[in-house]
């Protein structure tokens, strides 16, 4: 269980990123958030993991306080919460494979990486993720061969890799085009319901969330403005959706 | 009543007139008053100085020349108001005529340079005798008082127009033209440029430029060869017989052939005068055609000599190759004992034939070594630097190190753990390297040792103490947390201090103050420094909290940054200079310089890399659970790699063009050879050495670049 209490993040420039934001996530749970640009969806993905550090407030996971621990352990619950980006993030000029296997890097001694070893178990893990999203023949090929529904689709198996029990993903398709979005989506779902991993997701269109999520919270300005089953979610109208995301929301494929 | 205020403040401006720029200031045009103030006293300054250097003891003629470039500048400024005056009259009597007014403009410019300079003469007798004239750069002064009281004039105008109608900004055209022609005029001057004498004397450069510009004949060894017939003729005849057998023609070699092959000795009296013996004829050929022989005589005993006033010695060869010539047999002085005939000799001999061996000179060979020396100076000083400088570099880049925090009681710890470590390291290495037979008989070794010990222990030391604290603060009592961190911080604060003080002792108070006083005072100013340096870390400490981390990855990029910039804003000559100090003449000097000076510009340009690089990537990685080190080797590493690689080239271009100046102060290679045989004035082998490095430098940096094309 993932809980969030009063969160607030001031950046040094000034700008209040998140207003004393807090809700909590059940196990298993396809938690959808959605909020116009700049409304502290990326913020608050970052901040459950401790990319950057928060200002005020807490986040427990599992009865840990993420806040409050020391490199060494934040090291430790990082390695179960998979983080899935928008831009993919993948080091464009190593190998495929190479790329999945970092996803492992938490589990192994720091040593190696000087020498970029993998102990031969890595990578046959690495293969069968590669497997899994579809993508085994490409290993061997530099990542800034593949197009981008392929890139994100590495950046998953490399979530994988850390065999998350809770999987950040920082609006996964924003980047793709329609067919491709319910392609990700897909694997994400199936993630959720057959390894019962948490999913933490932005998104920008709503038949995307109506579609997959099981919760939603809304984010204007950093403040919390919306709380909601997936149920309430498919029940909603155009109308009422743009009332908490704003004008610019707009249906995929519409 | 707030305009009629201002209105007169303005009216102010008038001052400058005056005193230049005095009025601007008062007038509240501040930066406009002191750049015209401060101008003219710079140039005026450097008059007097420039016009005092002719002057055998210039320190007595500053008074003379300041004096007279004061009257000067009167006298110009006076005849410029005249001819502004002029001007002014001129443009309001063409008022609506826009050519004629700039006519009149220019006209007033020509007139006044002319004025200035034909009268500049007989302005300068006016204000000083003649014998002081002689003491003093006197054209110098005359100009510089023309651009003076012409920046006078601009000013007190300026001034002029900012009392009218207070508008504090303007052109500075022509005040900045001014400044510009005065810092011709005394450039040219302290520069000592003297185009007549470069132009005169052009021959003297024509002289080594052309060994310089082409030396290659000095690269290779010739013989020198010279082409010899000989023909025996006995003196005096044998009785009955007519000597030994004349010579026959020969193909293909030097010939001589002497008819008759025996006769009398010329014969020199007491007098001197000479009694001609036997004419003999020569013939000779298979010699250079169109160049001299020369006749040569031996005697029986093997002296060869030039015959004297008994024929022509030097004879032109003809065209195919063949000469004919006439020689009495020369007067030859014969021992007592050697009585009745002697055998002879007479050489034709055709030297100064250079014969090319296809070798090369000694000089050449030199070269060649030396420049193979220099490049690889250069390549070991940037190996050496990447190496140095990768490490380095990570510390340098911003990005990576302002996220890098510490609590303060892990900074207290981190430290002490630090400085506990190193002495204890040092501890041991001291008594390893007693053990190895001390510094003098295994230096590597010793060092080596230092190195591991000091370095690892330290380093053990600071990840433990850092640690340690950490976690004990979380259990101790919050006092004792609160008690260690003011301890440690003032601790380091009252080091720093101390150090700080003595510093100040012994750097800025010991350069007027007696050594003596210095020494006495010294220990209580660090005391001082200690217990500043305590208060102010002891505010940092509170300041930081017990929560609150520092920000060490900000404080160690801003060190390194200094001291990385530091040691780059100093030339490797310079560090050439120290390493040749340090290790002695030779490469190994040269080495030191450009590998100090490599780390330095490399750990720049390689952090610039870092800092450019995409961050998604790092917090990629970082969510995976990775360390430090992990991240910088697969989120860092291979984003800034072919960055790194076209640095490191482009380093090695330029230090393989350093190494081979790096010589002119004892750093080995190619330089130290040039230097020398310029010193020697053997400008064909320095001409050698030139063009070795630039075959060198121009085929390197066609290599370098393109490589480096292909990288990024």
């Amino acid at each position: 269980m993932l809980r969030v209490e009063n969160l607030t993040k001031v950046y040094e420039n000034g700008t209040v990123a998140l207003r004393n934001v807090s809700f909590t996530v059940e196990d298993g749970e396809f938690l959808v958030i959605i909020g116009l640009s700049g409304s502290g969806k990326s913020t608050l993905l970052r901040l459950i993991n401790r990319l950057i550090e928060p200002t005020e407030g807490r986040i427990f996971w599992n009865d840990i306080d993420i806040t409050a621990l020391n490199e060494t352990e934040l090291r430790r619950v990082r390695r179960e919460i998979g983080f899935v980006f928008q831009e993919f993030n993948l080091v464009e000029r190593l190998p495929v494979l190479t790329n999945v296997m970092m996803g492992r890097l938490g589990y192994l001694n720091p040593w190696w990486s000087l020498f970029y070893y993998f102990p031969t178990s890595v990578q046959q893990q690495a293969l069968a993720a590669l497997e899994k999203v579809g993508l085994r023949d490409k290993a061997y090929n530099r990542a800034s061969d593949l197009s981008g529904g392929q890139k994100q689709r590495v950046g998953i198996a490399r979530a994988l890799m850390q065999d998350p029990k809770l999987l950040l993903a920082d609006e996964p398709v924003a980047s793709l085009d329609p067919v491709l979005a319910h392609s990700i989506m897909g694997y994400l779902e199936q993630l959720n319901q057959e390894r019962g991993i948490t999913i933490l997701c932005s998104l920008h269109y709503l038949d995307l969330v109506q579609r997959y999520a099981t919760k939603v919270i809304g984010l204007r300005e950093g403040r919390l403005v919306y709380e909601g089953t997936g149920e309430d979610i498919r029940h909603m109208t155009d109308e009422e959706f743009k009332q908490i995301y704003g004008e610019e929301a707009r249906r995929l494929g519409a | 009543m707030a305009d009629g205020r201002s209105h007169a403040r303005q009216k102010l401006a008038y001052l400058s007139w005056l005193v230049p720029g005095l009025g601007h200031v008062l007038a509240g045009a501040w930066t406009r008053g002191l750049g015209i103030a401060l101008a003219m006293a710079t140039m005026y300054g450097l008059a007097v100085f420039t016009a005092a250097q002719r002057a055998r003891f210039p320190e007595q003629v500053y008074g003379i020349s300041a004096q007279v470039l004061r009257q000067l500048t009167v006298l110009s400024a006076g005849t410029l108001l005249i001819l502004w005056v002029l001007y002014r009259a001129w443009a309001r009597r063409w008022e609506h005529d826009e050519l004629a007014r700039r006519a009149g403009r220019l006209g007033f410019l020509a007139v006044a340079i002319a004025v200035l300079t034909l009268a500049g003469p007989r302005m300068l007798l006016m204000t000083l005798p003649p014998e002081a004239e002689r003491q003093l750069y006197g054209s110098v002064l005359v100009a510089m008082a023309g651009v003076l009281a012409g920046m006078w004039l601009w000013n007190g105008l300026d001034a002029t127009r900012l009392a009218r109608t207070g508008v504090r900004a303007g052109s500075w055209d022509g005040f900045i033209a001014l400044v510009l022609v005065g810092t011709l005029i005394l450039g040219t001057r302290i520069v000592g440029i003297d185009l007549p004498k470069a132009i005169r004397e052009y021959r003297e450069a024509g002289r080594i430029l052309a060994d310089i510009v082409w030396p290659w004949r000095a690269a290779f060894d010739y013989r020198e060869t010279e082409l010899r017939a000989t023909a025996k003729v006995q003196a005096p005849c044998p009785p009955g017989e007519s000597g030994p057998p004349p010579n026959e023609p020969k193909e293909g070699e030097p010939w001589v052939v002497v008819t008759p092959t025996c006769g009398e000795l010329s014969v020199r009296d007491t007098k001197g005068k000479l009694t001609y013996g036997t004419l003999l004829h020569i013939r000779g050929g298979g010699f250079v055609p169109g160049k001299k022989v020369k006749i040569k005589w031996e005697n029986p005993i093997g002296n060869e000599f030039t015959p004297r006033g008994v024929g022509p010695t030097e004879i032109e060869v003809g065209p195919d190759g063949t000469f004919t010539t006439e020689l009495y047999i020369p007067d030859v002085v014969i021992p007592e004992f050697a009585q009745g005939p002697q055998i002879h000799k007479l050489h034709v001999v055709q030297p100064g034939a250079l014969q090319f061996t296809g070798k090369l000179s000694r000089e050449m060979k030199l070269a060649l070594q030396a420049m193979l020396e220099s490049i690889m100076i250069g390549f070991m000083a940037t190996f050496a630097g990447m190496l140095l400088a990768f490490p380095l570099s990570f510390l340098a880049a911003r990005n990576l190190m302002t996220s890098l925090r510490t609590t303060a009681q892990g900074l207290v710890g981190g430290v002490f753990g630090f400085a506990g470590g190193a002495w204890l390291g040092y501890r041991i290495a001291q008594a390893l390297s007693q053990a190895v037979g001390g510094l003098e008989r295994a230096p590597v070794t010793v060092a080596l040792i230092h190195l591991v010990f000091v370095l690892g222990s330290a380093v053990l030391g600071f990840r433990w103490l850092s640690r340690q604290l950490d976690r004990w603060s979380e259990r101790w009592p919050a006092w004792l947390v609160d008690g260690v961190r003011y301890a440690g911080f003032a601790a380091m604060g009252a080091a720093i201090g101390w150090v700080l003080g003595l510093g100040y002792a012994h750097g800025i108070l010991a350069i007027a103050w007696d050594p003596e006083d210095v020494q006495r005072a010294a220990p209580g100013i660090a005391r001082v420094g200690a217990a500043l340096g305590a208060l102010a870390f002891g505010v940092l400490a509170y300041r930081w909290g017990r929560h609150r981390p520092v920000p060490i990855g900000k404080l160690i990029y801003a060190s390194t940054r200094l001291v990385l910039n530091v040691i780059r804003s100093i030339e490797p000559l310079i560090w050439g200079l120290v390493g040749v100090v340090w290790v002695g003449l030779g490469p190994f000097a040269g080495f030191i310089a450009l590998t100090i000076h490599t780390v330095a510009a490399l750990g720049k340009l390689y952090s610039e890399a870092i800092e450019s690089i995409h961050p998604g990537p790092i917090e990629a990685v970082q969510s995976t659970g990775a360390t430090r080190l992990q991240t910088i080797m697969f989120a860092v590493v291979p984003q800034v790699l072919p960055q790194f690689t076209a640095f490191s080239l482009y380093r090695w271009d330029i230090n393989v063009r350093m190494s081979t100046i790096i010589g002119l102060v004892g750093g080995g290679g190619i330089g130290f050879l040039l230097i020398q045989w310029i010193r020697q004035v053997q400008y064909e082998h320095a001409g050698l050495a030139v063009w070795l490095i630039a075959i060198t430098v121009s085929v390197l940096d066609f290599v370098s670049a393109s490589i480096r094309k292909r990288l990024v």
